[in-house]
């Protein structure tokens, strides 16, 4: 019984407790993918590249003497008009097009192959860390804890929250779902369309790179990080039903979850097959996505 | 003073892949071609960076002595991308259509056991200044390919000694990256600890790449152990590292491994987390010899930086294909395989030579430590204890 108990407090507990900070990161690059799946119907290959630009522009602004924590504010906001100008300048133009899906898709593969090969030109392959802001560990339950982990927890939650207010709660949100639901109409009502749709890329990509500062200090910054979480959150936009908020943030947990409890039982090198099979299995029983009950199909 | 200025700029231009195909043309003596297939991106691209770099101020300073045989020596890149696959397509391209003399820059283990098969089909020699499995010149040996650094099991064998000198009750447990040579170096070194009585705990095998390693902590956790042995490298090491500092794990274990693991590339990165960390490795920027000072400072001059193994190894390659072409005379693959086995050269970390039997390189090796974030040279083991039997059986 006490070595039940010893294994629930010393082993499981914590790998679950590490599934979830895990599962937080992943939501927080998966939330701007399925935010610009959803609703622009583009799909983003160049989404991990723009977590990438918000940790290196964090540690380009560290060494001009930014903290941490002012870093966590202004790294979104000089993405975003990035995000906003690359809309412009090049998804818009292939958006209007019949091959609508497949030129998104061409441009932004060749957007990130672009992006990643300046992040090594401008910074150099060698790896860079931040300071972690928030050292040492806090004991919760009988479970150590890295402060900075929990910190992470608590911000992903207020973003994934904050965000959900936003699409879903604002006047501004109503006009992004409307726009993607029916352009014409909502053009017609007098919403200036084009500047919803890279506004609503601008934010997505913002929320990457905010990502990108916020996990910088555990996962490090080379140029090819952007690979890192980017082909868990696809898949967990695509298990959690295309373009649903809920589905994204579910299902980023619960494969997290999944991965974290099944490599105490298994060899490590399962779990990605693991993930896929079970990302194979949901395409073919319900393609629409687990958690696609409310969302647009 | 301009001639020579001149004579510079020319060796500069040819040394850039770019100018290459413009500028070979223009040469009188035909340069003999030596393809560095090497990780340009990804995990390890900081390593190969430093195979660039040595090779590079090798091949510029040959050059500029009127090159081997009297011909300039041109470099041609292709990135690895430390894939196996990738590699082979690119090893092909570069004997094939480029017309290589020599390859070298392989980084991964997998690599350059597939490339060594093209350099076969292709006759065509190669070698590697990086790869650790000792599965290159054991067991998947070939008669085409040359290993010149210290490999995984000349490591175990220094550090399982180290560990048990230090701590003979320890409570070992070992981490590696998932393909060839993760698995080679983690069932080398777990063999050398248990022969020499070291208790191992246990042992896990993340994949290469790997971004968070907290999934493992719990079997780490579970297994108590004092020492670790690790054979991560690049970016993996980094996250390993500074990731058993946050969960408080660092500080409680004794982490020593390939030396791969940490290197001049990622130790910034590291930081204090680094400390203590004790590897077997065979070159040391601090190594006191004339020759050494002077590579380190010229290496310094060119890059801003200073060497590691990877550099080391890579610009000694250079000297001894330079020294084994001017020995037979020729580039010509089955006299110049005759005249490296067994042949002996001078490098910054002294003199090595290749073992006939299994063309690994034969060179001291050292224990080294993490102290204030630079590798201090602890023992010096002589090159014939540490090499061990040879056990390649195909030549």
């Amino acid at each position: 019984m006490t070595e039940a108990i010893e294994y629930l407090q010393f082993v499981l507990a914590p790998q679950m407790l590490n599934g979830l900070t895990i599962g937080v990161a992943v939501v927080l690059v998966a939330l701007g993918l399925s935010i610009i799946f959803g609703l622009l119907d583009v799909v983003n290959m160049a989404h991990g590249e723009f977590y990438a630009l918000g940790a290196f522009i964090s540690m380009s602004l560290y060494s001009l003497g930014v903290s941490f924590w002012l870093a966590l504010v202004l790294v979104p906001l000089i993405v975003m008009p990035i995000g906003f100008l690359i809309e412009r300048g090049l998804i818009q133009r292939v958006y209007q097009q019949d091959q609508r899906h497949v030129l998104t898709l061409l441009l932004t593969v060749g957007l990130s192959i672009i992006m990643e090969d300046a992040f090594d030109l401008i910074y150099g392959p060698n790896t860079m860390r931040p300071e972690n802001p928030l050292p040492g560990s806090t004991e919760l339950l009988g479970v150590i804890v890295p402060n900075y982990r929990l910190f992470l927890l608590a911000v992903g939650v207020a973003t994934i929250v904050a965000t959900w207010l936003l699409i879903y709660r604002t006047r501004l949100g109503a006009m992004i779902r409307a726009a993607a639901f029916d352009k014409h109409m909502t053009a017609s009502l007098g919403v200036p369309v084009l500047r919803v749709y890279a506004g609503t890329f601008a934010f997505g990509v913002a929320l990457a790179g905010f990502a990108g500062v916020l996990l910088a200090p555990i996962y490090s910054v080379f140029p090819t990080m952007g690979h890192d979480f980017v082909l868990l959150a696809f898949t967990a936009v695509i298990v959690g039903g295309i373009g649903s908020f809920y589905g994204a943030v579910l299902a980023g947990l619960l494969l997290a979850q999944i991965q974290a409890i099944s490599s105490l039982y298994i060899s490590p090198h399962w779990s990605d097959p693991l993930l896929f099979a079970i990302m194979v299995a949901v395409l073919v029983v319900r393609p629409q996505g687990l958690f696609n009950w409310m969302g647009r199909s | 003073m301009t001639g020579k200025l001149k004579k510079v700029g020319a060796v500069l231009s040819v040394l850039l892949p770019m100018a290459a195909a413009g500028q070979a043309a223009a040469q009188s003596n035909n340069p003999i071609t030596i393809g560095v297939l090497t990780p340009l991106s990804g995990t390890y691209a900081p390593i190969g960076q430093q195979v660039k770099w040595g090779t590079e101020l090798a091949v510029k300073e040959i050059n500029a002595a009127g090159g081997i045989l009297g011909r300039p020596i041109r470099l041609l890149y292709e990135d690895e991308e430390a894939n196996p696959s990738v590699a082979t397509r690119k090893a092909e391209k570069l004997f094939q259509s480029d017309k290589v003399d020599f390859l070298t820059g392989v980084v991964n283990s997998g690599a350059t056991i597939a490339v060594g098969q093209v350099a076969e089909r292709n006759d065509r020699l190669m070698a590697t200044t990086v790869s650790l499995s000792d599965a290159i010149t054991g067991a998947r040996c070939s008669p085409n390919v040359f290993r010149v650094n210290a490999p995984g099991g000349m490591q175990a064998l220094g550090l399982a000694a180290w560990i048990k000198q230090n701590n003979p009750k320890a409570r070992v447990f070992a981490i590696g990256p998932d393909y060839e040579m993760g698995r080679n170096t983690v069932d080398g070194f777990v063999k050398q600890a248990k022969e020499l009585g070291l208790s191992v705990v246990g042992q896990v095998f993340a994949p290469l790449g790997e971004k968070d390693y907290t999934p493992y902590f719990g079997q780490i956790r579970q297994a108590r152990p004092d020492v670790l042995y690790t054979s991560t490298a690049g970016n993996d090491t980094v996250r390993l590292f500074t990731q058993l500092q946050e969960y408080g794990l660092r500080e409680r274990l004794t982490i020593v491994g390939a030396s791969v693991a940490v290197t001049a590339q990622n130790i910034g990165a590291i930081g204090a987390a680094a400390e203590g960390f004790v590897t077997v490795a065979g070159y040391s920027p601090d190594i006191d010899t004339p020759e050494n000072k002077k590579f380190v400072a010229d290496f310094r001059k060119a890059y801003n930086a200073d060497p590691d193994l990877y550099g080391a190894d890579s610009y000694g390659l250079i000297y001894l294909y330079k020294a084994a072409v001017e020995k037979a005379g020729t580039t010509e693959t089955a006299k110049l395989r005759k005249t490296l086995e067994g042949f002996t050269w001078q490098t910054p970390q002294g003199p090595k030579s290749v073992r006939a039997g299994d063309h690994q390189a034969v060179m001291t090796v050292y224990v080294l430590e993490v102290r204030n974030g630079r590798f201090t040279i602890k023992e010096k083991i002589d090159g014939q204890t540490a090499i061990g039997p040879d056990t390649c059986e195909r030549f």
